[in-house]
């Protein structure tokens, strides 16, 4: 700030003491404006807001391509192959099916779990325990880094504007030798520098949303999810303004000041949830994911094995609906092939289930934990809203489980009713809906 | 010489009156032996529960009963990825990869279960480990102390005194970085600590070294531009508003704008999606469970014809099992070609994401820590290889005890009634086929081999950096 915008935030002040405080913040306003480093960091965060969202935009077109690719590719490799089947049994064995779980519109601003938990698969009839856990997930040295979405940029990288803000909103001006003077001038210390902090704060915040909207109209969001972003979002700027104007205002170095709020930083985003994490994943075990594989093939690899009547029972037990079947004697019969492959299912079914508990309850506590650590408790919060977080990735399993079942009941039938192979009747096999 | 130690020496005692310093390192401190020794108890564990489970996998496969061998292809076999020992100071993408992959015949299956896909879910600065804090939170600790050591002389008006001495500007910063290197060693000492323990799980001494020479010079780079900033602006705030600017800068914002410029620049099909156009091409190799499989026409011709019989039956040598050889060799050659090209293409994308290392140290430290580690991509990838080795011995060795210990009688009426099912059988002992399976890293020269690009990377903006400063430390005047 040049000293004769000193002269003039005096002399206004001076004179204003009993104007509007409406004309004081415009005042103020046409100052902050002026500032060049307040300028050059408004344009940072007002670009690299862009960017995330641009990013977060391209990534959720290419995802939908993909899918609808491979809704394509799935139907032609299917339809391809009915041609071939002579029996119920390998007409199942043989057919793939495409689920996926497709990017929501508010997706582009919080990518979340999308990039480390699957969202599409190719499932069959055989034991989906061995299948579910397939991952297609991308180049693990990227996930490892993690993308630049808006969630990311919002809660890590704002705060840290923020603070080389606001952290010498007083010593800048100590340093400068007006610091008293500006004080005695206004006479109302606490409300000109709090003005002032709430102007640097919200031309930020203002620079922050403008693309997060703008991108959020391109991508039709729902209205509403875009106010309760802005909401959090202001929300947690205003926490962080406070925070630092209430640090700013010790009487000490510059440099001890923004080491105390970068220190704050690092223990709210870096240290608190590292903590946090081994904590919890220390209090709440979850089962081995290979000793789920493991049961289940042992229990399929068995069923070979043993007498048939064994694997049959142990299905009857959950389907008493097809007890009554009649087995054909033959050699190998397909209906007790699927029976095992279920009972597969079966066996691992109470590890499979602890598997999903313990890591919905590991996502409870870290919710509770997020709390205390701002950081994550947005990006947690964006992720929510944009339905990447782990309760959206287990609602897509479950909905690949109730697709897999709803496989078997169109099946099922078919084989324990002995009914006769009709290729036309694999038009009606049930259609994956992402969202059930 | 002795001017410069001077300086130095001088740099030292006004750190040491000084608590923002004292506090700084004290953090850092804790913070990174908290760390390590968090780290280490993690991956100590991750190990021996990776280690057992590896053991009970081989120990039940070697269990199984008489069996037709067939059979025990498709029960399959687990392997699971061991952590390197420098795992516990830089554990890379450990967290993020699978740990387990079952093997069985036919396929190539992915490897499943990632610690991340478990874990509560804190963003990806919550992995935290020694190599992290080094990369994150050492050059902050750097800046905070070395942010003033010009600009405070200046400030103070003892630059032109001191210049006034004769000291020339070029030895006044060679003091100052004497002291900021000797401070940044210091903070490498855990470091050596962590690497010792490496050491005793079997690490060579030349990988730390390595690992250690590598954050000594990620660690210098930052003193350079600390003092850069320091010798550049003359003002205090000035050089610690731009520093901790380009700190976040370099360590959080380019990363990650990194991967997805790279993901846009170099985009990887899904798995998924190459696996449908590998289907379409094994189904060209023929079922290897269908001895009249059209695709395999011309090797029973063969067949007859070197062992001048006319029929199938009359083979010394069961035709079924040579079917099943057979299309297991065709079929593994493509999918082999599958994986390698996918592979290829994790490596290109990886490799551009390597080259934005030229706009920020930090993705060339973190390569280049993780290549020394044995965590990175291509450890990855070597496990995946090593794995596919196995499963392609086994599944092959089976089928060989096909060929030559089951006879085609026996196997074509298996499943005639009970007596046959149990004569279709091979005793259990030719389990033995499985080898046992330990995953190690690579060489420690190929480990560096492979991070020559970050090395090259980093030693450039070393030399840059410094070359910089000793041209204005050229041009101080008070």
């Amino acid at each position: 700030m040049a000293d004769s915008d000193v002269w003039n935030i005096v002399l206004v002040w001076r004179q204003d003491k009993t104007m509007s405080a409406f004309n004081a913040l415009i005042r103020e306003a046409k100052f902050t404006a002026r500032d060049r480093t307040v300028g050059f960091w408004m344009a940072v965060v007002l670009g690299l807001s862009s960017m995330s969202v641009g990013f977060g935009l391209i990534e959720v077109e290419r995802q939908n391509t993909t899918i609808q690719n491979l809704i394509h590719a799935d139907q032609q490799d299917r339809s391809g192959g009915f041609e071939k089947f002579e029996d119920w049994g390998s007409a199942a064995y043989y057919s793939f099916h495409l689920t996926y779980d497709p990017p929501s519109d508010f997706a582009y601003a919080a990518m979340g779990q999308r990039d480390a938990q699957p969202w599409k698969h190719r499932i069959r009839m055989l034991a989906l325990e061995g299948q579910i856990y397939e991952r297609d997930a991308g180049n693990p040295s990227m996930a490892q880094i993690g993308r630049f979405d808006f969630a990311f940029f919002a809660a890590f990288i704002i705060p840290l504007v923020l603070i080389m803000l606001l952290y010498d909103l007083r010593t800048s001006e100590l340093g400068a030798g007006r610091h008293d003077l500006l004080e005695a001038a206004t006479g109302q210390p606490f409300c000109f520098w709090l003005l002032r902090a709430c102007l640097r704060a919200g031309g930020l915040f203002l620079c922050l949303i403008a693309p997060l909207i703008i991108a959020g109209i391109i991508a039709g969001t729902t209205a509403s999810k875009l106010a309760l972003a802005s909401l959090w979002i202001f929300a947690y700027t205003a926490l962080w303004t406070l925070l630092c104007f209430s640090i700013s205002a010790w009487r000490k170095p510059g440099a001890v000041i923004l080491m105390t709020l970068i220190t704050i930083w690092i223990s709210a985003a870096v240290i608190l949830p590292a903590a946090g994490r081994l904590a919890i994943d220390k209090l709440v075990p979850v089962p081995s994911g290979a000793d789920i594989l493991m049961l289940q093939r042992e229990t399929v690899n068995d069923a070979w094995d043993l007498p048939r009547q064994a694997t049959m029972d142990a299905f009857f037990s959950r389907h008493p609906e097809w007890s009554d079947y009649e087995p054909v004697k033959s050699a190998f019969e397909w209906p007790w092939y699927y029976a095992f492959q279920h009972v597969g299912d079966q066996q691992a079914e109470h590890l499979s289930t602890a598997y999903r508990d313990g890591r919905l309850q590991r996502a409870r506590i870290a919710a509770l934990l997020s709390l205390l650590a701002p950081p994550s408790l947005l990006e947690r919060s964006l992720q929510s809203l944009a339905n990447t977080d782990l309760h959206s990735s287990i609602r897509y399993e479950a909905g690949v489980r109730t697709y897999h079942a709803a496989l078997r009941a169109y099946y099922y039938p078919k084989f324990f009713r002995n009914a006769p192979f009709d290729k036309s009747l694999l038009k009606n096999l049930p259609k994956f809906e992402p969202g059930q | 010489m002795k001017q410069v130690l001077l300086i130095a020496a001088g740099e030292w005692r006004y750190w040491l009156r000084s608590q923002l310093a004292l506090g700084g390192a004290l953090i850092f401190l804790v913070l990174i032996v908290a760390t390590s020794l968090l780290n280490n108890l993690r991956m100590e564990a991750e190990k021996q529960t990776r280690t057992r489970q590896q053991t009970e996998a081989e120990e039940t496969f070697l269990s199984q009963p008489d069996r037709h061998p067939h059979r025990m292809v498709h029960y399959g076999h687990y392997l699971f990825r061991a952590p390197a020992p420098l795992a516990l100071l830089d554990p890379g993408i450990d967290a993020v990869t699978g740990q387990a992959i079952f093997l069985e015949g036919h396929r190539q299956n992915t490897v499943m279960f990632a610690e991340s896909a478990a874990s509560a879910d804190f963003g990806g600065l919550s992995w935290l480990s020694p190599a992290l804090i080094y990369q994150l939170f050492a050059p902050l600790v750097i800046i905070l102390l070395g942010h003033g050591s010009v600009v405070r002389e200046r400030e103070t008006a003892m630059l032109a005194p001191l210049l006034a001495m004769g000291i020339s500007g070029r030895t006044l910063i060679a003091g100052k970085a004497l002291a900021l290197l000797s401070f940044a060693v210091c903070l490498l000492l855990p470091l050596v600590a962590g690497g010792a323990m490496a050491l005793a799980g079997g690490e060579t001494l030349i990988a730390l070294l390595s690992l250690f020479g590598a954050y000594c010079v990620y660690l210098a780079l930052w003193v350079a531009l600390t003092l850069l900033a320091s010798t550049t602006f003359k003002k205090h705030s000035t050089v610690l508003a731009v520093t901790t600017a380009l700190w976040f800068g370099f360590s959080l914002v380019l990363p990650a704008v990194a991967v997805d410029l790279a993901s846009n620049s170099e985009p990887v099909a899904g798995k998924i999606e190459t696996d449908l156009a590998m289907l379409a091409d094994s189904r060209k190799v023929g079922d290897g469970h269908n001895a009249n499989d059209p695709a395999l026409q011309q090797l029973r011709a063969d067949l007859l014809e070197k062992h001048s019989v006319e029929r199938i039956e009359d083979l010394p040598v069961n035709f079924r099992g040579i079917v099943a050889m057979e299309a297991e060799q065709k079929l593994t050659k493509v999918l082999n070609d599958y994986a390698a090209s996918r592979m290829a293409a994790e490596r290109r994308q990886e490799k551009r994401l390597i080259d934005y290392g030229w706009l920020t140290p930090v993705l060339a430290v973190a390569f280049l820590s993780r290549s020394i580690a044995g965590t990175d991509l291509a450890h990855y990838h070597r496990f995946q290889r090593a794995a596919e080795a196995v499963r392609f011995a086994f599944v092959q060795g089976l089928n060989r005890v096909h060929v030559e210990k089951l006879s085609y009688q026996d196997d074509i009426n298996r499943n005639k009634n009970e007596a046959a099912w149990q004569r279709a059988r091979v005793d259990a002992s030719n389990w033995q086929v499985l080898d046992t399976f330990q995953f190690r890293t690579a060489g420690i020269s190929q480990r560096i081999q492979h991070a020559s690009s970050s090395i090259r990377i980093l030693l450039a903006w070393l030399t840059v950096m410094f070359g910089i400063l000793f041209w204005c430390g050229g041009k101080i005047k008070p």
